[in-house]
């Protein structure tokens, strides 16, 4: 028997969200690496968070994997980082481990704890990131890179199709970034994930991205990274006169 | 031991012992999600509860818990639904519950000693009738609190990550709110409603002290919970002071100790 893969991962048609967002549409493709970029306040928060069905679109359409996202269940398939993950809780008493084990709550309960197997692929993942050795320290006594990467981690345990990450640099040195690109770069490119980030940072949309998502409430453009990153675009998006420097890290 | 030579001693140590347990576990929920008032407001909600059992000659155990219960409901809908700081809702919630409570005792005049106790918690009110229902309820949401751990975690530390995953949030929430009403409503008769509040956040904070995962924190916080209830019981009646307040000084004092201990780099 063989199984059709669908090629769509996210269809949205004619979404708006009070005056946030205005009558956007675009489709993401399985494999995709996208960039949205804009300005503070642009709406770029506000997109994912309907994405993900944390808010409900003033009107238009949201498709996950051809389903649509109120009826959408296969939450497993995505994976979200959130903004500000890299924030310094000094209270919460949770350690690294703990954290990723969240990625098994929705299974877990008195009569069904999670089993050798789960506990194994936590293992898996946690060397995948590079996290091993912090298993056992509160996640408060972790930098922003390696917070970021733990909460990367949780987010791979449910095997997602698609990786969510909204502002994931916020706080994070600029080595540690580089890190962090080259890890999303090895899950899209290896592993097939598909990727969509936002960022109001244009030093970060690097090399990797097949394409960039400009919005400032409506859509401004969604073409290849090359095509994006001219003069017109970026003064369309930001407001004033723009001149693109190109350089290589 | 002379103290347990006397069944009113026994009925306190087995419902406090209880209310310790439900308290401090489900006060770890309560204090990391920021919202350590919540008890503090349903505490008076419930003395409010009292005041309507009174005034309709019904059982103020049950008038507490149903009153603390449905408005716990009304305030985590307000919580949801409308753009109101948390800790603003609470204290409109707080202020205006104990508001009310004044006016209907002020119109019944009959029962202001009574309601006394309920302020400060009497040990030597509770009865077998008390102890089955504290048992009976406790037991169950210590069962919940067990199956819904790590969905209550997941909530607390990030509710939006959580629903993303397929966790139900609105139920975990609602279910977290009804928990501590009920623990609350069940708990100002012995403790009393102004010091509930302590017992269920000031373990949690001396836990925290020690730096542990959450599991081993609620453990310490369960720990410190029933210690402060054994020492505040025993002293009480030794020096013949009130229990519900012997038992909220015991608690400070191992919180003073834990952030001494953490100061001087001892742990």
């Amino acid at each position: 028997m063989s199984v059709k893969l669908i090629d769509d991962v996210i269809e949205i048609k004619n979404l708006n969200y009070k005056t946030y967002i205005e009558n956007i549409s675009f489709n993401i493709k399985r494999g995709d690496y996208i960039a949205i970029i804009g300005p503070n306040g642009g709406g770029k928060s506000t997109l994912i968070r309907l994405i993900l069905g944390l808010i409900t679109p003033t009107s238009g359409e949201v498709k996950l994997f051809s389903s649509d996202r109120t009826s959408f269940k296969n939450n497993s398939k995505i994976g979200y980082v959130p903004q500000g993950v890299t924030k310094n809780d000094s209270s919460f008493p949770i350690t690294v481990y703990e954290v990723i084990k969240l990625g098994f709550a929705h299974k877990s309960s008195l009569f069904s704890s999670i089993g050798k197997e789960d506990r194994e692929y936590i293992g898996f993942i946690m060397d995948k990131v590079g996290i091993t050795d912090l298993k056992n320290r509160l996640i408060s006594q972790l930098s922003g890179g390696q917070r970021q990467r733990v909460m990367i981690a949780r987010a791979l345990i449910s095997k997602p199709d698609i990786l969510i990450l909204d502002e994931p640099n916020t706080g994070v040195d600029t080595n540690s970034q580089k890190i962090f690109y080259d890890f999303l770069k090895e899950l899209n490119q290896k592993d097939n994930i598909t990727i969509l980030f936002a960022t109001h940072d244009l030093e970060v949309i690097v090399d990797d991205v097949t394409s960039v998502l400009c919005i400032n409430r409506s859509l401004l453009s969604y073409k290849n990274k090359n095509e994006v990153l001219q003069c017109s675009t970026m003064s369309d998006l930001y407001g004033i006169d723009a001149h693109v420097v190109h350089h290589r890290h | 031991m002379e103290i347990l030579h006397y069944d009113f001693m026994i009925r306190a140590f087995i419902s406090g012992i209880f209310i310790a347990i439900l308290a401090s576990s489900l006060g770890m929920f309560v204090v990391v999600r920021r919202y350590s008032m919540l008890s503090d407001t349903l505490a008076h909600i419930s003395l409010l509860g009292v005041a309507f059992g009174f005034l309709f000659s019904i059982s103020t155990t049950w008038s507490a818990l149903f009153t603390a219960v449905i408005i716990s409901w009304f305030i985590e809908y307000l919580r949801r639904n409308y753009d109101i700081y948390s800790d603003s809702l609470l204290a409109i919630f707080l202020t205006g519950s104990l508001s009310l409570a004044i006016i209907i005792i002020s119109l019944s005049h009959s029962f202001n000693a009574s309601l006394f106790n309920y302020l400060f918690g009497s040990i030597i009110a509770v009865n077998n009738k008390d102890i089955y229902i504290i048992s009976s309820f406790g037991i169950l949401s210590l069962i919940l609190i067990a199956n819904f751990y790590q969905k209550l975690l997941f909530v607390a530390f990030d509710e939006d990550v959580a629903f993303t995953t397929g966790v139900n949030t609105s139920s975990l929430n609602y279910m977290l709110v009804s928990l501590v009403a009920i623990t609350i409503g069940l708990s100002i008769k012995i403790v009393g409603a102004l010091l509930i509040g302590a017992l269920m956040i000031i373990p949690v904070i001396s836990a925290i002290q020690y730096g542990k995962s959450f599991f081993k924190t609620a453990m310490l916080a369960i720990l410190f919970s029933i210690g402060s209830v054994i020492l505040g019981l025993i002293v009480s009646f030794y020096i013949s002071i009130p229990s519900g307040a012997t038992i909220v000084i015991m608690a400070l004092l191992i919180f003073m100790f834990s952030l001494f201990a953490k100061k001087s780099r001892f742990l």
